[in-house]
């Protein structure tokens, strides 16, 4: 696997392979309470869950914050504005109820609840909210201020009710705030800590951050200053890092660990064989996919224009060829042969789980290298088309890349490929020094979030170079609307245009695979991909 | 002697400061930028800027290395990019972890090592040298992961007698300790136990056809006392020259078991230090790597007069 975290590692643009991703979807392991999900006893309150994480977390400061990875340890010590439920709606969950919106769309008024301390004692007020909101917003070196970036200011209306005001009506806002841009820092704590802040965080949570022990380990014990302590069993959940994706399976094995995130497709049969474990599945919000070079000549945010020779090619030239290219791509036998059949083909940036989603944003161009032979051929194009293809390091990014090389031969192109270190390949991709590169997203609650930084004209994360008014008035018109169905019916024509653009193939959607051990019930994961211990715990004997 | 020492240390001193520019350059020359790697999913340009801002990536490079060094003489190795921790607390975390499975490793490759090597060149050319042999060829062509990997299905999982994962120092708690680094420390010590029993064999096999030997054999000396008291003596220098050698080795090389076990070491540090761009932590570990080798090569040269007393270090009177 790769990077991390980045593999990253650093996480997040996710080159394939194990790097992974926000999920999305519902199907879960059982919630709380009496339904356990394990077929076993009660939940009994007490114990240590000891989790495997693939990745470090970055700093756990909600305001610095980066890594997808630092947002699961997030969601046990730090709560939001809003939260998302297990069919992805968005929920009150420091909020006591759903932002009122202005008619004109440019404020929005959010009542906090009233019974909440953080886990230092101090009480949750609006107040509170508008010092954590105007950090995020303010702070030197935040990666919250352009999610924020439509937020004008923060008003207190009274001791429990704020109101944001909007420079433009941006309907995605609450979503933002059900991510780490709505996490609310103890005013107090960030007082005292200042910048310190992230080596001992204080909010609002299930449980309050106990320890770190940098590359090692991450322990969380149960806060019971927490609004709701009395449906949460754990005393402790130990967060392990481990990179490598067989260690981590091993420690499910043999019991040193009882959650184990991100189980290796090769990985499935062996844990589903086992009686004293079980897998959860979900799909997930993102993807993965190949950018193609179309524009990005000058470097991403600058205007695109022509290639220089050394990288155009027909591809980048001609949207026919792009569509040659994707028509030689059997998605399913990728899944097949690549991820045995774990994750699922996609052919456009939203996610089937989305609300947002339609049967129109779902469609395919259909498999058939020989008519993609045809297209070349009457777009006067010389067969075999060479082309450059950067990809990860890791050997999952090797076999797809591969089965893409294999496939694509039969259509008529000649890729190459370019294995090349993760952090190297994210500055080729924004200097525009590459063709294509296999790389994906790792998926928001908002389409938004999977959309306007890839595919507006001059957007941070268009390293393809894509530039086409039509996309860019469609996404402006989708992130102001607030009628779902309006926003979904402006997504299903955008999907329609890029259908025929191309300036990404969407390959496929990984799905999150969480291997649980029976010992324990009342995992959840759900919505945004994140393993959820608030009601989970150990069965009695 | 004392002067030697002095020369030494200086000679130490000025390899230190060539290392901290080599390898401040170095991670500089690394494609790759640290803040658009830091920014990950939030690559906006603005947040990049204020990343290299805040972290003063932007300044001139010398102004860096100036800062880099007026910090270092303050004993502060400045903080971590990604975690946001004191760089010199994360690494002084992590070494004794890779310190203690080296020196255990070690241990554990002189006992094989050694063992067998004597045994390979008083009972030559017969069972006990091909034994001995094949365990050598074993352990050299063996590699890491894969009997790291084995030894957890076969004690963790099939029959469940050892952890497969964690640290327990051996300060903390010596029992848990020795069952925690049990298997990493048999996976990494292998491969150095057939350097040294080759070398170990070599060196007994020059020292048993020695005239000093035949003398002792001549004087009556049981053969325990002949091989063991003249001939593996005798043989330990080049075997120690092996071991101070390989116990840097060790310690850099002890990144895959460190991964495979889940040892919160040095080298697992440093590879993700590397991925992440972390330019404090990556110039923290390549510093004290490189003070950790002169450190190792002085004590080496140290360590000879005491094995060898005709050895005279620095001296020309031999």
């Amino acid at each position: 696997m790769s990077a991390s975290t980045l593999r990253r590692r650093a996480a997040v643009l996710l080159v394939t392979g194990g790097l992974a991703v926000t999920a999305a979807c519902s199907p879960i392991d059982s919630s709380g309470g009496d339904d356990n999900g394990a077929g076993q006893g009660q939940i009994r309150p007490g114990g240590e869950l000891r989790v495997a994480l693939a990745e470090e977390p970055d700093i756990l400061d909600p305001t610095l914050a980066r890594t997808l990875v630092g947002r699961v340890v997030f969601n046990a010590i730090c709560e939001k504005l809003y939260d998302v439920d297990a069919d992805l709606n968005l929920v009150p969950q420091l909020a006591a109820d759903m932002p009122d919106f202005a008619a004109d769309g440019l404020s929005m008024t959010i009542p906090i609840r009233q019974d909440v301390v953080f886990a230092d004692g101090t009480p949750l007020n609006a107040e509170a909210v508008k010092i954590s909101l105007d950090r995020h917003r303010e702070l030197e070196g935040s990666a919250r201020s352009a999610e924020l970036a439509s937020v004008d200011s923060v008003e207190l209306v009274d001791e429990f009710t704020v109101q944001i005001n909007l420079n433009a009506p941006f309907s995605p806002l609450t979503s933002v705030l059900a991510d780490r841009a709505g996490m609310i820092m103890s005013p107090a704590a960030l007082a005292e800590k200042g910048e310190d802040f992230g080596t001992d965080p204080v909010c609002v949570g299930p449980f309050r951050f106990e320890n770190r022990v940098a590359q090692d380990r991450i322990e969380v014990v149960k806060d019971p200053n927490y609004y709701d302590a009395d449906t949460v069993y754990l005393d402790k959940v130990t967060y392990l890092i481990i990179a490598d994706s067989t260690t981590r399976f091993n420690n499910l094995l043999s019991g040193e660990v009882e959650v184990q995130d991100r189980v290796a497709p090769t990985d499935v049969a062996a844990l589903e064989a086992r009686d004293d474990l079980r897998l959860i599945s979900s799909d997930s919000l993102g993807y993965q996919g190949i950018t193609i070079n179309i524009g990005n000549a000058n470097g991403v945010t600058q205007p695109p224009g022509e290639l220089p020779e050394d990288l155009a090619s027909p591809l980048s030239r001609n949207p026919v060829v792009r569509r040659a290219l994707e028509m030689s791509l059997d998605r399913e036998a990728i899944n097949q042969a690549v991820f045995l059949g774990q994750f699922s083909p996609a052919c456009g940036p939203i996610s089937p789980a989305s609300p947002f989603s339609s049967d129109v944003a779902q469609t395919c161009r259909e498999h058939n290298p020989t008519a993609a032979l045809d297209l070349l051929d009457r777009a006067g194009v010389e067969t075999p088309v060479r082309v450059e293809m950067m990809i990860g390091t890791d050997a999952q990014a090797r076999r797809l890349g591969e089965a893409i090389q294999a496939q694509a031969a039969e259509g008529g192109f000649e890729i190459v490929l370019n294995p090349t270190e993760f952090s190297a390949a994210l500055d080729l991709a924004d200097q525009g020094q590459f063709q294509t590169f296999q790389i994906g997203w790792s998926g928001r609650v908002d389409p938004d979030g999977n959309i306007a930084s890839f595919l507006t004209t001059q957007a941070p994360l268009n390293t393809s170079g894509y530039s086409n008014p039509e996309a860019d008035r469609l996404i402006a018109e989708a992130r102001a609307a607030t009628d779902v169905a309006q926003r979904r019916e402006l997504y299903a024509q955008l999907h329609e245009l890029l259908q025929d653009d191309l300036p990404i193939i969407y390959l496929y959607r990984q799905r999150n695979l969480t291997g649980v051990s029976d010992r324990v019930a009342g995992v959840e994961v759900y919505g945004d991909g994140l393993l959820r211990f608030a009601h989970a715990g150990f069965v009695e004997e | 002697m004392g002067r030697y020492l002095l020369r030494r240390l200086v000679e130490s001193a000025v390899t230190l400061v060539l290392a901290t520019m080599v390898v401040f350059a170095g991670v500089r020359a690394l494609p790759g930028d640290p803040a658009r790697t830091l920014a990950g999913e939030e690559a906006d340009p603005a947040a990049i800027a204020a990343i290299r801002e805040k972290y003063g990536l932007d300044q001139p490079l010398p102004v860096q290395y100036y800062r880099y060094v007026e910090n270092l003489l303050h004993g502060d190795m400045g903080r971590s990019l990604r975690t946001g921790l004191p760089v010199t607390e994360t690494i002084a975390a992590a070494l004794p972890v890779t310190l203690q499975l080296a020196v255990f490793s070690l241990v554990v490759a002189v006992l094989i090592g050694v063992g067998a090597g004597v045994v390979a060149a008083v009972r030559r050319r017969g069972p006990a040298e091909w034994g001995a042999n094949a365990v050598a060829l074993l352990g050299l062509s063996v590699p890491n992961f894969w009997l790291g990997l084995m030894m957890i299905l076969v004690f963790a999982i099939a029959f469940p007698v050892l952890p497969a994962s964690g640290f327990v120092s051996v300060f903390e708690d010596p029992v848990e300790s020795f069952r925690h680094l049990l298997m990493p420390a048999l996976v990494l010590g292998t491969g150095l136990a057939a350097v040294v029993m080759r070398q170990t064999r070599s060196a007994m096999l020059e020292a048993l056809s020695a005239d000093y030997v035949r003398t002792a054999r001549a004087k009556g000396l049981s053969q325990a006392q002949v091989v063991l008291g003249h001939a593996l003596r005798n043989s330990l220098i080049v075997v120690t020259t092996i071991v101070g050698l390989q116990l840097g080795a060790l310690i850099s090389g002890a990144v895959v078991t460190e991964q495979i076990f889940v040892l919160p070491g040095f080298g697992k540090l440093t590879i993700d230090a590397v991925f992440t761009r972390d330019y404090p932590m990556i110039q923290g570990v390549v510093l004290v790597t490189a003070a950790g080798y002169i450190v190792i090569n002085l004590l080496v040269d140290l360590l000879y007069s005491v094995i060898d007393p005709r050895i005279r270090v620095g001296g020309g009177d031999l």
